[in-house]
């Protein structure tokens, strides 16, 4: 903690940046901090209640925080994954944002758990992570325990899911998308989805019904899937924010197997390899195209 | 009305049990499939779960997220307008929060303001909420901040509180006495108001001092201080979810939308809607009032502690604490309103 606090006090009292991205100790656990001066360096922390992806905040859909200017941003080997999706897809210039690697041996689900770390209480994400630092640091503090096992449980809830007859699949998901109202909560945490003008907002035509009927809902959560495959860093952030509780993990998990399996692409912390979206190998799959 | 009157633990499944044989909708709070508790239909009291504050509020009872007003059909260049028949079948809600029952309450005015809600007030008029008195909160709990608390009889037709083998019951409303009146042996004599007390107490004691009781305060400085950097601090974690809306008891608006079902037919639909997100205030020029998360913060405490109070004196928060507990990025209520309290009484405030 105190080689973080230091780091970041450095490069705010340098000016380097003008603010440090982190975590802080909220009313309710852990938060995201917005650290301006270099006295406030002493807010930050990381541990394993640090669940949040910070790089939903470098997304250019944000415009309140470009007041903040250059800002330096603690990150977890998972979320280098997000930042280097928005330096993949040309979201953020590397050079306009500092990154500090916090080594990480798993977090918990909820930042307002007072629950240790161990192996009943690590968030399914975490099970089978081999990253305990994130490579795309341009600084690396802290110390990090083993980390967890796989496989994860959501994975095996897909197979058992993928396993069964397609009527059974079909009404697994009736029942889970009708709780949805639509408050577009999982769009708005997501790093990936930095959209100026989310097809589900747009009204003429309206390509997306906005009601929160089964044919809404499906329409929108189908359209989430596919606007996210090769694209969801499995930060879980939309499956965490969702009021009504629908494993929204689920379905991302689901399309990113497939899209391993068919394009050979795993998000990871590279912005150098390039997205499935955003090239055509000759020998791709394509017996679809009819 | 300030009779009271007794149900013993029985007589409370036994009266659920008469409802239901009568064809009474019932909901309560009771345990969802992904294991949280919900306000939903309860088949029996035993599903019923007192102990946790349920996930959602009552709030879609009586404004459901998504509601057809009514049909339409072009022919050629004219448009014919098909009603569709709203009815509103008996329903009783058992195990309402107080928090919860009041939040209806503080609706009724903007519901009954230009015009009267017709499917609100239906449903209003066709469901008797029987509350039970709150166990007590947790930190982000401040009911006792806008001047409700956790045995508030605000919005409920009857207010159960726990005594000895069963519930000291207060007949709130003409509502509640019919309920009592219609199954008049499930209710009888029992512990008095005195084997409540305690109970009382203690769950006050858990929420009060959260947020000071200044809503005054509070509602002057906001009134006051609409270019403060304030709420450009307090917005930067904000990611517009409207996560805080969905849960809010209180946070009542909607989007009115024309859904085409085929070339000629379609339906008017009202749903559920937020100030939390950048489309709500969206011009057909491209031009948005309110440009970026700052004034979007502004607007949710604004509104709900200036704005609702200056048109009908009334404050737009229950002290419930869903949109702390909610919040994916930890913002909290009763901490903005602790420094705006703070700022506005000139003890600082600062981050």
């Amino acid at each position: 903690m105190t080689e973080l606090r230091e780091l970041a006090r450095r490069l705010l009292s340098e000016g380097t940046v003008n603010a440090v991205l982190g975590w802080e100790e909220g009313p309710r656990g852990a938060r995201p901090a917005f650290v301006t001066t270099p006295d406030g360096a002493d807010r930050l922390i990381f541990d394993h209640r640090c669940v949040h992806n910070l790089a939903s905040y470098l997304s250019p859909r944000r415009p309140h925080l470009k007041r903040l200017g250059k800002v330096a941003m603690v990150l977890k080997p998972c979320d280098a994954r997000a930042v280097a999706g928005l330096i993949r897809e040309t979201q953020v210039p590397r050079e306009n944002v500092v990154l500090i690697g916090v080594r990480c041996g798993g977090v918990v689900t909820d930042p307002d758990s007072d629950a240790t770390l161990s192996e009943a209480t690590v968030a399914d994400r975490c099970r089978g992570c081999p990253d305990r630092e994130g490579k795309l640091a341009d600084h690396t503090v802290g110390t990090a325990g083993p980390g967890f096992p796989g496989p994860s449980h959501r994975a095996q809830k897909i197979e058992e899911l993928a396993a069964k007859p397609a009527d059974q699949r079909w009404a697994f998901w009736q029942a889970e998308l009708e709780k949805c109202v639509r408050c577009h909560a999982c769009r708005q945490v997501c790093p990936m989805c930095f959209c100026d003008r989310c097809l589900a907002d747009k009204t003429q035509p309206r390509w997306i019904e906005s009601s929160p009927h089964a044919r809404g809902n499906m329409a929108w959560h189908v359209a989430r899937a596919m606007h996210l495959a090769g694209r969801c860093v499995d930060c879980g952030e939309c499956e965490r924010v969702c009021p009504q509780g629908i494993p929204l993990g689920l379905i991302t998990r689901k399309i990113a197997s497939v899209v391993a399996e068919r394009y050979d692409f795993r998000p990871s912390d590279d912005p150098a390899v390039p997205a499935p979206v955003g090239t055509y190998r000759m020998d791709d799959p394509q017996e679809f195209i009819l | 009305m300030s009779t009271t009157t007794f149900i013993r633990t029985g007589d409370l499944k036994g009266l659920v049990a008469d409802l239901r044989a009568a064809g009474v909708g019932v909901a309560g709070p009771a345990r969802t499939s992904d294991g949280a508790v919900d306000y939903r239909s309860i088949t029996a009291f035993d599903d019923v779960v007192l102990d946790a504050q349920p996930r959602n509020s009552l709030k879609q009872f009586f404004l459901p997220p998504t509601e057809p007003l009514f049909k339409y059909q072009r022919k050629g260049s004219d448009v014919a307008i098909l009603e569709i028949s709203a009815t509103f079948p008996p329903r009783v809600i058992v195990g309402a929060r107080p928090c919860d029952a009041a939040a209806v309450d503080v609706l009724d005015h903007v519901m009954n303001w230009d015009y009267k809600d017709e499917p609100w007030f239906g449903r209003r008029e066709a469901t008797t909420i029987v509350t039970f008195a709150c166990p007590g909160g947790d930190r982000s709990c401040f009911c006792t901040a806008v001047g409700l608390g956790p045995d508030a009889t605000r919005g409920s037709d009857l207010l159960l509180v726990p005594a000895g083998d069963g519930y000291y019951v207060e007949v709130v409303t003409e509502k509640g006495k019919r309920l009592v009146d219609a199954y008049p042996k499930r209710f009888g004599a029992g512990a008095g108001v005195d084997a409540t007390l305690s109970y009382r107490e203690k769950a006050r004691a858990s929420v009060e001092g959260h947020v000071p009781a200044r809503p005054d305060v509070i509602r002057q400085w906001v009134q006051e201080h609409f270019e403060d950097p304030f709420w450009a601090d307090i917005s930067l974690r904000c990611h517009g979810c409207g996560g805080c809306a969905a849960a809010c008891p209180t946070c009542h608006c909607f989007d009115i939308v024309d859904e085409p079902e085929t070339l000629t037919e379609g339906t008017r639909r009202r749903n559920w809607d937020t100030c939390q997100t950048s489309v709500f205030t969206a011009h057909a020029s491209g031009h948005n009032p309110r440009a970026d998360q700052c004034g979007r913060c502004r607007q949710r405490v604004n509104h709900k502690f200036a704005i609702y109070p200056a048109r009908f004196n009334d404050i737009l928060c229950t002290g419930c604490g869903r949109c702390a507990r909610t919040c994916p990025a930890g913002q909290d209520v009763t901490e903005i309103l602790n420094r705006i309290v703070a700022m506005a009484t000139g003890q600082g405030g600062a981050a």
